[in-house]
């Protein structure tokens, strides 16, 4: 079954990027370790949003809080409760998708626009919550300095970590992209009044796809918990969800890859700009800008074209 | 607190009143970004920054007159219009280019908006918290219900009426409102008479964005002016214009209400979830009524 | 098999559907005829389920259909094509049937096992049938608007269905585009048994290929016979040919 979409030439370049991330953490320096790290979560969640995103064509105008709530909800049981380690890394993205399930099954009855604003005021809500439960949450403070078990102790163990979850999660989510679902979900992008004369319930696969999307983006957050070990409000806070909306259209959104090189850029722009100075959203801005009048499809997406327009991928000729 | 004696008669009515003077800033600031989004289609994100460079701006011009009345005074006048400025220049150097794109890329040309008028504000006026004072005759407070209530609170009391009346005539009575309604409604046709879209959105764009900025010399002497003030606002004014009905001016004033209403009453009934209280209320008002309260344009 | 019954559909105070009556047989190819504006499209948004009638009676194999969501009438059987092409513009052409046909055998919620391996057979053969195997691998979006008219018909018989609706299949396509569309229309009924309904401005295609003809007109029914009876209605003679017949 594998044989059947990962074609070897594709899988080579990705098999030895792969062996290239798992021995780079003790060769470079540790700030670098941390960024990739940072690059590796924030690429999952970009990659959860798009699912809904580019190949949902849903406008997901909150996917940040989701990511939230699995951070939250690993962070409060690994504080406040005894449960052993594992019932956090389930329940986080458990949790995220159950409420992802709930804000989704309001959110797909809505159209477009009015979609994206249902959901910004229930993340919102989401967030005020976070923002002012002190009891629970620590409110603006957040929650810092999360025990991890030895074996994360090291930030070579949480970048490994992080590293083979996020692969898991890739493979995963690789599948679903090419399962039918996946073809059933862009069909519903490019047309959902269509999809609907040809017998697809077209709520009830958006909804899955929600439900699919902020699982992931719930393990998201608890691998930033792994790397960070804190929590704070920002985490749901609906700028955040606009980046990760911004990493998506920067990579490309009708790619699957496209979104972690938006998230890659984006992080690595914020890392190394902002050494040189506090400016930095103005020049994402900037970037945004000429990215809208220029390359509309996106990074990935830009070259991806180039390539059909040579004809070199071969991706086309195989049906 | 002691709960019986916060739900007094005048404990309520001062409630009552803080929340609809709030509910006028709100309205005053979501009319333009309702105005915008009835013409262009497009939810203006950079609409808080502009809110906020109108707050700077009566700042410095307040400042510039010595702090005195009449800074005030020409703070209140100048500040919006330096505002419609900055964003006519938005406007016709970038914005007007992407107007038969996707209707994404214009939201998110908004977002990069935002961004980088943030930044330049901060690159401006500097990080620090900055204050207004208001006329003399417009300080302190009055006793109404018993309790006190802040004069400046009364004068956007005012205001909100004003301005609310003021579009009403002008999207009713003259020929450009007329027209700018005309192009909500159906833009090829307005087109098609010869008139040129491209100005008439211009010329909608920088009038919401005067809005944003009155709204934010308006709020000047009642907040400390900082960075940060754009996005508090941004998310607020999105979800009154939605319940209200998108494009909808009537609905934008119901949904001002609403919003400032609930959060006020919100303080009273249980301060440390008041935050929570409007978002609540649009939750269930998008549930009951999934287009908003009032008619939408679209 | 289908029977519509006094079927009123308006908006906003204009009855664009006025006590239409329809009846279709198995094995029949249908026309619905009339001047712009008589509500044929309107009528067959009804019938696959994308509009809701007022009041009136779609019956489906004895079952009544009016107001059920489009994707429950496309399982029962109905299928249709529409006037302006309504294709998914960025998936390539074998998925564009691909999608219909998962649907139809009920394998949109697959999570796991690849696409790739689904439904090829199925979806090859009907390419096959409408000519279009050699555009297999091209993105829909980058077809001529002959081949997404096509595609439109491919999409809406990758349900397999018992009755196809076709929405103007030759509207802006050129004579022998036409011409192919007609035989393929023809073929369709008689090798895989299909009911067709269908609307169309080019009466030569109509009175050509059509066993039935019913006649709109501001919404109403005005006749449904077989083309000769049609064309000697002199109420039809009035109302629509007029001069032209």
């Amino acid at each position: 079954m594998f044989r059947n979409i990962f074609n070897l030439k594709s899988f080579v370049p990705i098999v030895v990027f792969f062996i290239v991330l798992l021995i780079l953490p003790p060769i470079i320096p540790r700030f670098y370790t941390y960024i990739i790290a940072v690059m590796f979560v924030t690429s999952l969640l970009a990659m959860s949003l798009n699912m809904v995103l580019g190949h949902g064509g849903m406008f997901q105008f909150h996917h940040g809080a989701f990511y939230g709530v699995g951070a939250y909800t690993f962070a409060l049981i690994l504080t406040k409760t005894t449960l052993p380690m594992w019932v956090g890394f389930a329940a986080g993205p458990i949790v995220a998708a159950l409420v992802g399930l709930l804000v989704g099954w309001f959110c797909v009855r809505l159209n477009r626009l009015y979609f994206g604003m249902l959901q910004i005021s229930l993340g919102s809500l989401i967030w005020a919550i976070a923002f002012r439960w002190y009891s629970l949450t620590s409110g603006d403070d957040g929650i810092h300095g999360i025990p991890m078990p030895s074996i994360l102790s090291s930030l070579n163990c949480s970048y490994y970590f992080i590293l083979i979850v996020l692969a898991i999660c890739l493979v995963g989510m690789y599948l679903i992209f090419k399962s039918p679902f996946g073809t059933t979900l862009q069909a519903i992008r490019d047309n959902p009044q269509r999809c609907e004369a040809v017998g697809v319930n077209v709520r009830r696969h958006q909804l899955a796809a929600i439900v699919i999307a902020t699982f992931f983006a719930g393990v998201a957050g608890v691998l930033f918990v792994v790397l960070e070990r804190s929590v704070f409000p920002d985490l749901l806070f609906w700028v955040l969800s606009l980046e990760i909306f911004i990493m998506c259209l920067l990579g490309g959104w009708f790619t699957f890859l496209g979104p972690m090189l938006g998230a890659a850029i984006t992080v690595a722009l914020r890392t190394f700009v902002g050494i040189y100075t506090e400016y930095w959203t103005l020049i994402l801005g900037v970037i945004l800008i000429l990215l809208i009048f220029f390359l509309p499809e996106g990074v990935f997406g830009y070259f991806i074209e180039k390539f059909k327009e040579r004809g070199t991928t071969d991706m086309l000729e195989e049906k | 607190m002691d709960i019986g004696q916060a739900f007094t008669f005048a404990a309520l009515g001062s409630q009552f009143l803080v929340g609809l003077s709030r509910a006028m800033i709100l309205f005053v600031v979501c009319s333009g970004m309702s105005f915008v989004l009835g013409v262009l289609r497009v939810p203006n994100i950079a609409h808080g920054s502009l809110y906020m460079i109108g707050a700077f701006s009566a700042y410095s011009i307040f400042t510039l007159f010595g702090q005195s009345s009449t800074g005030f005074w020409l703070a209140l006048f100048l500040a919006p219009l330096v505002v419609a400025l900055v964003s006519l220049i938005a406007e016709r150097a970038l914005f007007c280019h992407l107007y038969e794109r996707e209707h994404l890329m214009l939201l998110l040309f908004t977002f990069a908006l935002m961004l980088i008028l943030g930044d330049l504000v901060k690159l401006i006026w500097g990080a620090e918290y900055r204050s207004i004072m208001a006329p003399p005759f417009l300080r302190g407070s009055i006793s109404i219900f018993g309790s006190p209530f802040p004069r400046y609170n009364l004068f956007l009391l005012i205001i909100g009426p004003i301005v609310a009346i003021g579009l009403w005539l002008f999207t009713n009575k003259t020929k450009i409102g007329k027209i700018s309604r005309a192009a909500a409604v159906d833009r090829e046709m307005v087109g098609a008479v010869g008139i040129n879209v491209s100005w008439v959105f211009a010329g909608a764009f920088v009038i919401g964005c005067y809005l944003a900025g009155l709204g934010g010399a308006l709020v000047a002497p009642t907040v400390s002016v900082t960075i940060g003030m754009d996005h508090d606002i941004i998310i607020e004014a999105f979800l009154i214009v939605t319940i209200g009905g998108l494009g909808n001016m009537w609905g934008t004033l119901v949904g001002s209400l609403i919003f400032g209403l609930t959060q006020s009453f919100g303080v009273l009934f249980w301060p440390q979830f008041a935050i929570v209280f409007p978002y609540v209320a649009v939750v269930v008002i998008l549930i009951w009524r999934p287009t908003g309260m009032l008619k939408s344009v679209w | 098999m289908l029977r519509v019954e006094a079927v009123k559909k308006s908006f906003d105070g204009f009855l664009a559907v006025n006590e239409a009556d329809l009846l279709v047989e198995k094995g029949e190819i249908i026309a619905v005829i009339g001047p712009n504006g008589a509500g044929k499209t309107t009528l067959f948004n009804l019938i696959t389920g994308q509009l809701k009638p007022d009041t009136g009676r779609i019956i489906f194999k004895d079952e009544d259909i009016a107001g059920v969501p489009p994707y429950e009438i496309c399982k029962k059987g109905i299928s249709r094509s529409f006037q302006i092409v309504n294709i998914f513009n960025r998936l390539t052409v074998f998925e564009n049937v691909q999608v219909a046909m998962l649907s139809h055998q009920k394998k949109t919620f697959n999570l796991f096992s690849p696409a790739k391996g689904q439904v090829i057979r199925e979806t090859k053969e009907i390419l096959d049938n409408v000519g279009l195997s050699d555009k297999a691998s091209k993105i829909s979006g980058s077809l001529s608007h002959g081949d997404q008219k096509v595609l439109e018909m491919a999409i809406a018989l990758g349900n397999r269905p018992e009755l196809l609706i076709l929405d103007e299949p030759t509207a802006g396509l050129s004579p022998e585009e036409t011409s192919v569309t007609i035989d393929m229309i023809n073929r369709l009924t008689t090798d895989l048994g299909l009911t067709i309904l269908f609307c169309e401005h080019d009466m030569e295609l109509v009175f050509s290929i059509a066993h039935k003809i019913m006649v709109m007109q501001q919404g109403k029914s005005i006749i449904q016979a077989p083309p000769d009876q049609v064309r000697d209605n002199r109420e039809v003679q009035e109302a629509y040919l007029g001069g032209s017949a």
